[in-house]
């Protein structure tokens, strides 16, 4: 049996909606705030190897999910336990200090996705290699195209060796040679028999590449299952 | 392990503040050059202004001035650059957990670095004139520390605080220009009358800049006891701060 790398216990994320009401009046007389569960008691473990398709309408819970299985925001109960390096490729573009060269923001990202600084030094050219900007790494980020951004953030990502990959929308807006590039990435990585959870509404990169599906709505899991799960969601059945 | 996590947290520290110190800097022609030429200016700035225009009342009034002006410049630029900080990094916050604590320690660190520069130069001045005494060190270690963690105290907590209630930042803005008068930075203390004295103790810079002018103009020491008091209030401070801080810190991200 394989080793468990994700446990989540009676899960529950509790949000404060804070309706704005147009004047002062207004909101002491009825300015209350809502309580808002968007994760009701999920329970959940994930194996090591297991590639997991998360869908659901939006709304369901399927960020909030993934942003307590980074520790991005911590559950109002309940408890998790990891095992291994969690990277999640999501908001790729997101972090990038405009004024600083590329160099100086490798150094960066990568320290904020956990990667000591000698790590860094030891990869470095590995990650200008894959986000193939080479002639640029020397220039302020404002300069990069949205393409060269997304690559570097990528790159740097997907160095730090993760045993768990998290990953959203987004990487579909790459042109075609960075995503096979992306593919190829993915079939070492499954190779290597590690985990990854999607959440994306193209159902076909989830019907290619994982092998377990959770559905979501209402912030519960109602549905846990194999790939065939797909064809049922797609025909309204669940 | 946890040894790998105590260096990843300064490393990540040092890479930050480097990151402010660079990125403050950016595109100028005299870049980090700037670190020196800016307090210079004050000084001539100051020194101008009031050997011209204001008749002095205090022995050595521009040094008196000068340590005062720029320790407060250090507190209030660390108080109004770090309460909004967490809102301003969000794109950090959002992308991966790492310790939030960083983001602010970091712009107080460089912020700090500016100040030790300044301080620097102020000594080099003294140590010139012969007004710079062992007993100045230990004071000057004295007033840093006290310094240091009422600064990080006092910013971990509006930092933290003002990612659910932005009026915070507001409200620092308005307090620090009341909190620049009611501190002796202009006046020295003695202008106060002796029965309200205690009450200007209870702000925790009043014996930290009072000290630091001892050492710069050789003005009046501050009351032991206000001082103690100083240091006292100043960790409780230090302590709130960091509580405060690391408990809101686990779901910065829901606010922003």
């Amino acid at each position: 049996m394989k080793s468990q790398v994700i446990k989540l216990t009676n899960i529950s994320k509790l949000y404060t909606l804070h309706h704005e009401k147009p004047t002062l009046m207004e909101r002491i007389v009825d300015g209350k705030d809502e309580d808002f569960y968007a994760l009701k008691n999920i329970n959940l473990s994930i194996a090591q190897g297991e590639r997991i398709g998360l869908i659901g309408e939006n709304g369901s819970g399927k960020t909030t999910l993934l942003k307590i299985i980074t520790r991005i925001t911590s559950p109002t109960q309940g408890s998790i336990v990891t095992k291994g390096r969690i990277v999640s490729l999501i908001d790729l573009n997101a972090g990038f200090h405009p004024d600083l060269t590329g160099i100086q923001n490798i150094f960066i990202n990568g320290m904020v996705l956990g990667m000591r600084k000698k790590e860094i030094l030891s990869k470095l050219e590995r990650i200008i290699d894959f986000a193939d900007i080479s002639k640029f790494i020397d220039i302020p980020i404002y300069t990069y195209s949205e393409g060269m951004k997304l690559r570097l953030g990528f790159s740097v990502a997907i160095h730090t060796d993760p045993d768990i990959i998290i990953l959203d929308e987004g990487l579909s807006v790459g042109d075609f040679e960075f995503q096979t590039k992306c593919q190829r990435y993915f079939n070492d990585y499954f190779k290597s028999g590690k985990t990854l959870i999607v959440c994306l509404h193209v159902l076909d990169f989830i019907k290619n590449n994982c092998d377990r599906v959770l559905i979501m709505k209402d912030g519960s899991i109602i549905a846990d299952g194999p790939i065939s799960l797909i064809d049922k969601y797609e025909t309204h059945k669940i | 392990m946890k040894l790998d996590a105590f260096y990843y947290f300064w490393e990540f520290l040092a890479e930050m503040t480097s990151k402010e110190l660079r990125a403050r800097y950016k595109k100028t022609s005299f870049g980090f050059l700037w670190m020196i030429i800016n307090p210079i200016l004050q000084m001539l700035v100051i020194g101008l202004v009031f050997s011209f225009f204001v008749k002095n009342q205090v022995d050595n009034y521009f040094m008196f001035l000068f340590i005062g002006l720029l320790t407060w410049s250090f507190f209030t630029l660390s108080l109004t650059k770090c309460t909004p900080s967490i809102f301003d990094q969000r794109g950090l916050i959002k992308k991966a957990y790492f310790p939030r604590l960083v983001i602010p320690l970091a712009i107080l660190l460089s912020n700090y670095i500016h100040y030790i520069i300044s301080l620097g130069l102020l000594l080099i001045v003294l140590l010139f004139v012969g007004k710079f005494t062992f007993t100045s060190l230990i004071y000057l270690l004295l007033t840093q520390i006290a310094l240091l963690i009422f600064t990080i105290g006092l910013s971990l907590f509006t930092t933290a605080i003002n990612v659910r209630f932005r009026d915070v930042n507001f409200f620092v803005q308005a307090l620090l220009i009341l909190w620049f008068y009611a501190t002796p930075i202009v006046y020295p203390l003695s202008f106060i009358p002796e029965q309200y004295r205690g009450i200007w103790y209870i702000n925790p810079l009043t014996g930290i800049i009072q000290l630091l002018q001892h050492i710069a103009a050789q003005s009046q020491l501050p009351d032991l006891n206000g001082f103690i008091a100083n240091l006292l209030t100043s960790f409780v401070f230090l302590l709130i701060g960091v509580f405060i801080f690391q408990r809101e810190s686990k779901n910065f991200d829901d606010w922003i």
